[in-house]
């Protein structure tokens, strides 16, 4: 049993953000219902699906995210799907959702009432650009939040000025949403333990990208310089190189002692020497000439070989991994990450596993991500006590599918 | 001196022994919900974005430092050499009176310095401990050494993202894997908390940079096995979206642009899930025929003709200012924003009329605009206290006033160099 096994905690929406906010807290143990509109999560129609053939009950983002939780489905638009929310908002500590606020009060998603209903409930709204201001009612979805929480712009290859920015693998921006609230959802039930009272929260995807530039923001603010993508990198070698095995590894040589170790690794070559490489932002601005040398190098090792020779000197290379290359991992093995879940019409798949390893409180993964309405019954009628002939009169009416 | 001490973590206490930017991170959500954050740093070895540009007008010293004073917002700041034992003994004081210690150094460093998780405990035994290296404390991998930005390749989202006619890994453009452990970190340690509240147990959390990361594309990974190989690079393309990218839009005029950006570096993103928003955009666009022509009437009929399709939307926002383009699509509800620079993003309208910025006098720096807080909470309401900490700023607070040392030990402390 997690640590959180005494929350219950209610989530709704699409895609991401609500998703990976409850899934953080499923897998510390708390019980997470999932509620799907009829026609099922979006995340459903994402893939990647097996045999590449889309099937609502096989999309890899849907399986991933949604491990550990209980699926039901209720139309919110509808009043007896409104009227069940609530009745399970009674009953749970925590709402997160992701319906952004033009879309809100049409679902009954609005904390002055929710809150009579339950004054002890936790809710948190993630939206691209926050509950209030000028944008609250833009419409975005990951690609446009990359872009308003200025990483979009960022993101592109140095000295390729004629590429747009250029878009994160996957739904990002969501993740970091998601993580977000989760968080702060803890906070608010840590501060619960004290006041006795729930609270809202509102979580904004453009401030949450806004808020992780590294150091690209502040150079406005304290230089007054424009941060750009194509800009060339002011130190080197920071680059990626193919090695004999086709294999792709990141050559790393923040610091001095760094590169010295490097140059020895290499077997100390002749160019090494020269004055235009002798320090690591000449490297920069000599690194036309530098590149085509180190690729010659780089390609007399397979990308495994340079990874461990240079680590073994303290120089921070890294693979450019593929999925299988984390498959295979030893060290990923070593450390129990992936998780075998076998799921009753998708099959049996390894997973990515515990982001931390608590000494006390295991994370876990208890079951497979619900199909879709699975635990109708469980919930509606074993929670809430409804009867056959009101859940065949749901069904009739398309509150529940 | 202004107090500290609102947010839902009030009387929460933290020995904050991270540095450069994964554990910061971790700390400043903390900060930001109301803990109180000390950051236990060395003369030795400096925190390395207080060694990074940018620097206010270019002052190059560590309190001038843009990257630090954005990510310590809201914290204190002590200086203590650890690798003295009169330091090290210190530090397991403040242990001694805090709630959570926070690390991210390599695997065995804490231990080296004699504050490992077994010795903290015999100080606090409730002490809720978090590291955060890169490859996690076992493994045969453990001993690495991880920089931020390895984290992204090492992951896997180097072979996952990039332009779809580039056959190369692609960066992201930021360390991504330091944030995101942070924030992954910050909500272990709550989850944490809740458990000591119910029971008085702290506890050890072992926590990889890596493992985090690729928490972030556990879909891939399920696709890897599902078909023998991972999903292919999209550009900025989408699977269940078209037409779904940045498209170029009209020149700016000379002279408008602030130094550094080019005229024809103008883009605005968008997306369309429905058909609904794909008509609507057709509309925009002044092509109302293109809303009935069948090769663009679904979903299925814009993925397989997007090529197409980009190049048609493409012919028009190249006549577009991306405002203008922005405003009329969100009217007619389409998903459509620029993509902003920092210096937009300091001017955005939305985030200052948000209060999302945070302008606090700095003793050093004075006060610059930094970003601040990403969520708002109804009822413990969280805000940035002060300004990030020069170095050492809080040694009287934490030496004298929580640890109750006298002027005179302070003062022999600071002549054998362990207090700077």
């Amino acid at each position: 049993m997690g640590p959180l096994s005494s929350l219950r905690v209610i989530e709704c929406g699409h895609l991401v953000a609500a998703a990976y906010a409850a899934k953080l807290l499923a897998d510390m143990g708390a019980e997470v219902i999932k509620v799907e509109e009829p026609q099922g999560d979006l995340s459903r129609a994402c893939g990647p699906f097996p045999g590449d053939e889309p099937h609502p009950e096989k999309s890899g983002l849907y399986l991933y995210l949604n491990c550990n939780k209980k699926g039901i489905t209720l139309d919110l638009t509808h009043p007896r799907g409104q009227e069940l929310l609530k009745q399970l908002v009674a009953r749970a500590d925590v709402l997160i959702h992701n319906y952004p606020p033009p879309q809100m009060a049409p679902r009954g998603l609005d904390y002055a009432s929710l809150s009579q209903v339950n004054p002890r409930l936790v809710m948190a709204s993630i939206s691209p650009f926050g509950q209030e201001g000028p944008y609250r009612d833009y419409k975005a979805y990951d690609l446009n939040v990359m872009a308003a929480g200025g990483w979009a712009w960022i993101n592109g290859w140095p000295g390729h000025p004629h590429e747009p920015p250029l878009r994160a693998y996957g739904y990002q921006t969501e993740y970091q949403a998601g993580a977000t609230a989760a968080m702060v959802v803890m906070a608010a039930l840590l501060a619960r333990l004290r006041t006795g009272r729930g609270q809202h929260i509102d979580v904004s995807g453009q401030e949450v990208v806004a808020s992780m530039l590294e150091m690209t923001y502040v150079f406005w603010p304290y230089m007054r310089m424009v941060a750009v993508r194509w800009g060339e990198r002011p130190i080197h070698p920071v680059d990626f190189f193919q090695c004999k095995d086709g294999g792709w590894i990141f050559v790393l040589c923040v610091e001095e002692h760094q590169w010295q170790s490097f140059v020895e690794l290499m077997g100390n070559p002749e160019w090494a020497k020269w004055e235009v490489f002798s320090n690591r932002l000449l490297r920069a601005q000599n690194y036309d000439a530098l590149r085509p040398l180190l690729e010659q190098e780089v390609r007399k090792w397979t990308v495994d070989e340079l990874y461990r020779a240079a680590n073994e000197r303290k120089i921070p290379f890294a693979p450019a991994s593929t999925m299988g290359d984390l498959l295979r991992s030893d060290h990923l093995r070593a450390r129990g990450f992936f998780v075998t879940i076998v799921h009753p019409m998708a099959g049996r798949y390894e997973y990515a596993g515990a982001p931390y390893k608590f000494s006390r409180t295991p994370w876990e993964l208890r079951s497979p991500a619900p199909t879709l309405g699975q635990h109708n019954s469980e919930v509606l009628q074993g929670l809430l006590g409804l009867s056959e002939a009101e859940m065949e009169s749901l069904r009739q009416q398309g509150v529940i599918s | 001196m202004a107090e500290h001490g609102k947010g839902p973590l009030a009387g929460i206490r933290v020995a904050d022994f991270s540095w450069v930017w994964a554990g910061p991170f971790c700390t400043l959500q903390l900060a930001h919900l109301g803990a109180e954050v000390i950051r236990v740093e060395s003369m030795r070895r400096v925190c390395v974005t207080r060694m990074l540009p940018p620097w206010a007008e270019d002052r190059r010293e560590p309190n001038t430092a843009g990257y630090f004073n954005q990510y310590n917002q809201g914290k204190r700041s002590i200086l203590l050499d650890l690798a003295k034992p009169e330091g090290a003994e210190l530090a397991k004081r403040l242990v001694a009176i805090s709630d959570v210690v926070v690390e991210n150094f390599s695997a065995g460093v804490m231990e080296r310095f004699g504050l490992g998780y077994e010795e903290l405990k015999k100080v606090k035994p409730d002490i809720i401990m978090i590291s955060m290296s890169g490859y996690g404390q076992t493994g045969p991998l453990r001993d690495y050494i991880s920089y931020g930005p390895a984290q992204v390749p090492m992951a896997g989202f180097s072979t996952l993202t990039g332009y779809r006619h580039w056959d190369r890994p692609m960066h992201l453009g930021l360390s991504y894997g330091d944030p995101n452990a942070g924030l992954h970190a910050a909500f272990a340690i709550l989850v944490a908390l809740w458990h000591r509240y119910h029971t008085g147990e702290g506890q050890y959390i072992d926590m990889s940079q890596w493992e985090s990361t690729i928490a972030l594309v556990g879909d891939a990974l399920l696709g890897q096995q599902m078909n023998g190989r991972q999903p292919p690079r999209l550009g900025n393309r989408d699977p269940i979206m078209s037409p779904h990218g940045f498209f170029r839009c009209k020149p700016a005029e000379p002279g408008t642009l602030p130094e550094g950006l080019l005229p024809e570096d103008r883009w605005i993103s968008i997306a369309c899930r429905t058909n609904e928003e794909w008509q609507a955009l057709c509309q925009v666009m002044g092509r109302p025929e293109l809303a009935r022509d069948p090769r663009f009437a679904t979903l299925e009929a814009r993925k397989a003709n997007e090529d197409l399709l980009e190049r048609i939307v493409e012919e028009w926002t190249i006549t577009q200012d991306p405002w203008e383009a922005t405003r009329k699509l969100q009217e007619a509800g389409v998903a459509a924003f620029p993509p902003l620079c920092n210096k937009e993003l300091a001017e955005d309208p939305h985030l200052n009329a948000r209060g999302y910025f945070v302008e606090k006098e700095h003793p050093v720096v004075g006060v610059r605009k930094h970003g601040g807080i990403p969520w708002r909470m109804s009822d413990t309401p969280c805000e940035v206290w002060r300004a990030a900490p020069v170095m050492g700023q809080d040694n009287e607070y934490v030496f004298r006033h929580l640890l109750g040392l006298s002027q005179e030990e302070i003062e022999r402390l600071r002549q054998a160099q362990v207090i700077y």
